[in-house]
């Protein structure tokens, strides 16, 4: 399947009804018609829904970020035009049935999985909240109030990891689709109203945008019964977005948040002109992998930050935007046309902010001028091999990886991957590091108290020896320290925004602009 | 349940090997073995049809519980790090090599009653090599006074990553707060002082080493495609001579409460005000009522669709969210109401619907429906858990770990089926007593 254009494999899936799936198909239909993703498994007693909508967050409109994460939460959690919420919630009860909402910038899944005991009673509940919802004023003002106290309260004062990843992601995506906030701003929610989420259904929730998600033991003609509800819905589909391309950073570039908190937590990274649609996306894989597998003994990074010097719970790297899943495994449907690297360094002691920086940028050019080993590539390349065999246990994460495959490309990403890795060379993966990689132009951003004597400290190029609570480190931790302290950044103090955290997404982009 | 129990003898080990026979009613489907090594190793064994993946679980019966004496909270938690600090023959860099050559989806957790460590990989073939490198680690774990200095720090960013979250501060104080003498009173983590004085304390593992890391203390659950014969032997040749510890741990027991007590953290940020009431609670039993009728009782009145969480959350809208949380623990618990509450002012109403509500469920018995409709949502909510290899294991752990039977989640369900909404009532009467209850709330801002 890999080369064949975006359009033909949806084209294909669009012809197919009721079996698994992309024979050879020869016709062409119009991109306005529903697609379908079966994966039966007759003996299995549960049944998986997964509805792809290929909106999400990029599509809210200029001025009303958040939009799209209320509508969609106003169809999983605010009853159908028939059932109020707490109907279906009781009814749902006894069924111990649930439906989640996933949202990621251009695509959204409703998902659910249902012991087939129960299929009928809920599915007929479940297609009148996508395809008929209730969109009453009450509901639609609860959830607004949960999201706006998201993001005014809980992601600034409670989360300081993600709130990290999300300036990153503002620093990324400056004026751009994706620099749109999930949750939106303190300003755009109080703007939204209930009209304004009718008319985003309306518009988006149209048969060309959905993909039909099923996999289990559902019966014969199931898939065709959920594909005549859902033919239903208008005709129509929302053109792929064009995207501009992501700010490239000019130098290291900071974002300090100042914020009165114990832990530093830091997050950095930059756009790369790469998807797993890629044939490099192979190789950059062992490379991410290498360098910072998330939550893996694996990761370079861990070992030298968390194993060598203790100095916090975990630091990972990531070659596309990662969000966990079951377990350690990435979760399917977070697809997207441009991707990002990044480092995710864990709350550590503010003393030894200054030091992890360097650590980090240090470690990353290493990788790109030295590379991996044979050894390492070796190794890497195994456990990748035999991991991946693990990421897709469930029937929802078997559906959700088959439906990311035809995103990009292919028949079976996974499957891909295991014929494709065992060709690959260490060379390969060097070249991919230094085509991809760089450690010059970097986003940072840091939530920390004193920022101000930070950006200082980064500006000068002050010394940063680390603290230990062991004094008797190894002598080769303790020498290579000595190379970190005083190890050069090139920081502009131009480039170094203090800002106080509370000041953070009250409006669209970095609070002062760019 | 019928059951059917086989003794055998196998060379110089005595094995005990259950049968059971699944009923059509049980929630837990599967066959499944269990076995004994005469130094008391205990080895759970469920071959599924699930194609080529194994779950290898190690249960030490060691958790935040075994933390009695002062100064040592949060140290189950931080010997599971140190667990991974691998041997002698296989030092931390050979076992590393080998779990990331294997592909696994390897970890360890920390709960009140027990630390859990998993391997869940693909291949049988790999079975001997897992079962191994296992064995070696928890027969032979090796690491010295400057690893353990090294360690500790990571124990203490592990909490620096989760002090900005008000829900561990809020568990961190009701727990404070609600115990007296009971090591439940501290958190799986640990206190903040303790883990500083963590890098102390290399003689003090060893001693926690030898007390709980032992055959007699442990339980090895296996789930997916492996052969249990196979599996035995291998399991015989590597744990075998594993020595027995016959340490008897003596919890202090948590003299009745008399007196309502309440407490209160101011956050120093803005956040969304947080209220949670704890009553101390029976422990887990799959035969004696009280526990099961409260775990019903939760349900009934504190899930999602419950008719006060409805009016609180969806109605009235003064609540974000509403929960109840009741533990399987070995020993006594606390059965916690939390309440994420919109506006700082309304803590006292929410707090006042709260106690009507508990008030109300001892007078008045559940429905006949609500009661089918809460058994029902257990069973279906348990059988969708059940899809992989990893998925059996990780909702057996719990019980395996309570009883060492996975026969316990069948009797528990059938627990469930005998509770009327008359027990329920009772159970209510009993517990939910004002001089029982722990209120915490936590407000923002600085404001009080």
């Amino acid at each position: 399947m890999k080369g064949l254009p975006m359009k033909a494999v949806l084209l294909c899936l669009a012809a197919i009804a009721g079996t698994t799936l992309l024979a050879s198909c020869g016709k062409s239909i119009s991109p306005d018609q529903l697609t379908s993703e079966l994966l039966p498994v007759p003996d299995n007693p549960l049944v998986s829904f997964r509805i792809l909508t290929k909106i999400g967050a990029a599509e809210d409109p200029t001025g009303k970020d958040g939009l799209c994460r209320l509508t969609w939460s106003l169809l999983t959690e605010g009853g159908s035009r028939l059932r109020s919420a707490e109907d279906i919630s009781r009814a749902f009860f006894p069924m111990a049935a649930g439906v989640s909402l996933s949202l990621d910038k251009e695509m959204a899944v409703f998902s659910a999985t249902i012991h087939k005991d129960n299929l009928r009673a809920f599915y007929a509940m479940f297609k009148d909240m996508l395809l008929d919802p209730g969109f009453r004023e009450d509901d639609f003002n609860r959830l607004k109030t949960a999201q706006l106290a998201f993001v005014e309260k809980t992601l600034i004062s409670n989360m300081d990891e993600q709130f990290g990843k999300e300036i990153l992601n503002l620093m990324m995506y400056d004026g751009h689709p994706y620099g749109r906030y999930e949750s939106g701003t303190v300003e755009s929610v109080q703007g939204l109203t209930v009209d304004d989420a009718k008319e985003f259904y309306r518009e988006h929730f149209v048969r060309g945008n959905i993909t039909i998600g099923l996999a289990g033991g559902y019966p014969e003609g199931f898939p065709e019964e959920v594909r005549k509800d859902f033919e239903k819905l208008p005709a129509g589909f929302t053109p792929k977005l064009a995207l501009p391309p992501a700010r490239t950073p000019q130098g290291l570039e900071f974002v300090l948040a100042e914020k009165d908190t114990p832990g530093t937590a830091i997050s950095m990274g930059f756009p790369i002109a790469l998807t797993r649609a890629d044939k490099d996306f192979f190789a950059l894989w062992i490379a991410g992998a290498h360098f910072g597998e998330h939550r893996q003994h694996v990761s370079l990074l861990f070992q030298k930050i968390r194993e060598e010097r203790g100095q916090n719970y975990g630091d990972y790297a990531y070659i596309e935007h990662f969000i966990q899943g079951r377990d350690k495994f990435p979760s399917p449907n977070h697809a997207r046309q441009q991707q990002y690297f990044s480092i995710w360094i864990r709350p550590l002691p503010n003393s030894n902010r200054h030091f992890v920086i360097r650590q980090a940028l240090r470690e990353l050019k290493r990788l790109v001028d030295e590379g991996l080993s044979e050894e390492r590539f070796q190794l890497v390349r195994t456990y990748l091999l035999n991991y991946t065999k693990l990421y897709a246990q469930t029937l929802d994460e078997r559906l959700g990886w088959r439906m990311d495959s035809h995103y990009y490309g292919y028949d079976d990403f996974l499957a891909e991957a295991a014929k494709v890795l065992p060709t690959l060379t260490r060379n390969d993966v060097n070249a991919a590091v230094k085509k991809y990689l760089q450690a010059k132009n970097v986003h940072i951003a840091v939530i920390t108290p004193n920022a101000e004597a930070l950006k200082e400290d980064l500006v000068s190029n002050k010394p940063s020896p680390i603290q230990y609570a062991n004094p008797n480190m190894p002598a080769e931790v303790i020498n290579e320290d000595t190379v970190i302290q005083i190890y050069t950044l090139e920081v502009k103090p131009e480039n170094v925004r203090v800002v106080a955290a509370g000041e953070f997404f009250r409006q669209t982009g970095i609070p002062g602009g760019r | 349940m019928t059951r059917t129990w086989t003794l055998i003898a196998a060379g110089c080990l005595v094995l005990a090997l259950a049968v059971p026979r699944a009923q059509a009613s049980d929630i837990f489907p599967f066959p499944y073995k269990i076995e004994q090594l005469d130094n008391g190793l205990k080895v759970v064994s469920i071959p599924l049809g699930n194609p080529d993946i194994i779950a290898y679980y190690t249960i030490v019966r060691s958790g935040s519980r075994n933390e009695v004496e002062p100064g040592k909270s949060g140290f189950a938690h931080f010997f599971e790090h140190m667990m991974f600090k691998g041997t002698k023959q296989v030092p931390r860099p050979a076992y590393d090599d080998f779990l990331t050559r294997l592909g696994a989806g390897t970890n360890g957790y920390t709960s009140d009653d027990y630390t859990c460590y998993f391997v869940v990989f693909a291949g049988r073939d790999n079975l001997e090599a897992v079962v191994k490198t296992e064995a070696d680690r928890f027969l032979n774990l090796y690491y010295d006074e400057e690893m353990i200095k090294t360690e500790a720090p990571v124990i203490e960013g592990e909490y620096l990553a989760s002090v900005s979250n008000p829900g561990r501060r809020m568990s961190e104080l009701l727990r404070d707060t609600a115990y007296e003498a009971h090591s439940y009173k501290h958190t799986v983590l640990g206190y903040l002082r303790d883990i500083q004085d963590m890098p102390n304390q290399y003689e003090y593992s060893q001693l926690y080493k030898k007390r709980f890391y032992a055959p007699d203390n442990s339980i090895l659950l296996v789930v997916g495609d492996f052969d249990h014969a196979r599996l035995m032997e291998l399991v015989r040749t590597y744990y075998g001579p594993w020595e027995k510890s016959n340490y008897a741990l003596q919890v202090p027991v948590e003299p009745p409460q008399k007196a309502a007590k309440r407490a209160h953290l101011p956050w120093p940020g803005k956040t969304i005000a947080r209220l949670a009431i704890g009553y101390h609670g029976p422990a887990f039993s799959d035969e004696v009522t009280d526990k099961a009728a409260l775990d019903l009782l939760a349900a009934v009145a504190f899930d999602p669709s419950s008719p006060l969480v409805q009016r609180l959350v969806r109605e009235e809208q003064k609540c974000l969210s509403l929960t109840a949380g009741f533990g399987d623990n070995r020993d006594p618990s606390l059965l916690v109401f939390n309440a994420v509450v919109k506006n700082d002012e309304d803590l006292p109403y929410v707090e006042s619907q709260i106690l009507q509500e508990l008030d109300r469920l001892k007078r008045e018995p559940v429905s006949d429906k609500d009661l089918t409709d809460i058994k029902s949502n257990k069973k279906y909510s348990v059988a969708e858990a059940l899809g992989t290899s990893d998925g059996v294991a990780g909702t057996l752990v719990i019980y395996i770990n309570l009883t060492g039977d996975p026969g316990t989640i069948n009797r528990l369900f059938n627990l469930y089926d005998r509770i009327t909404p008359a027990d329920i009532s009772a159970a209510a009467a009993r517990y939910f007593k004002t001089e029982n209850s722990t209120t915490v709330t936590l407000t923002g801002g600085g404001v009080k």
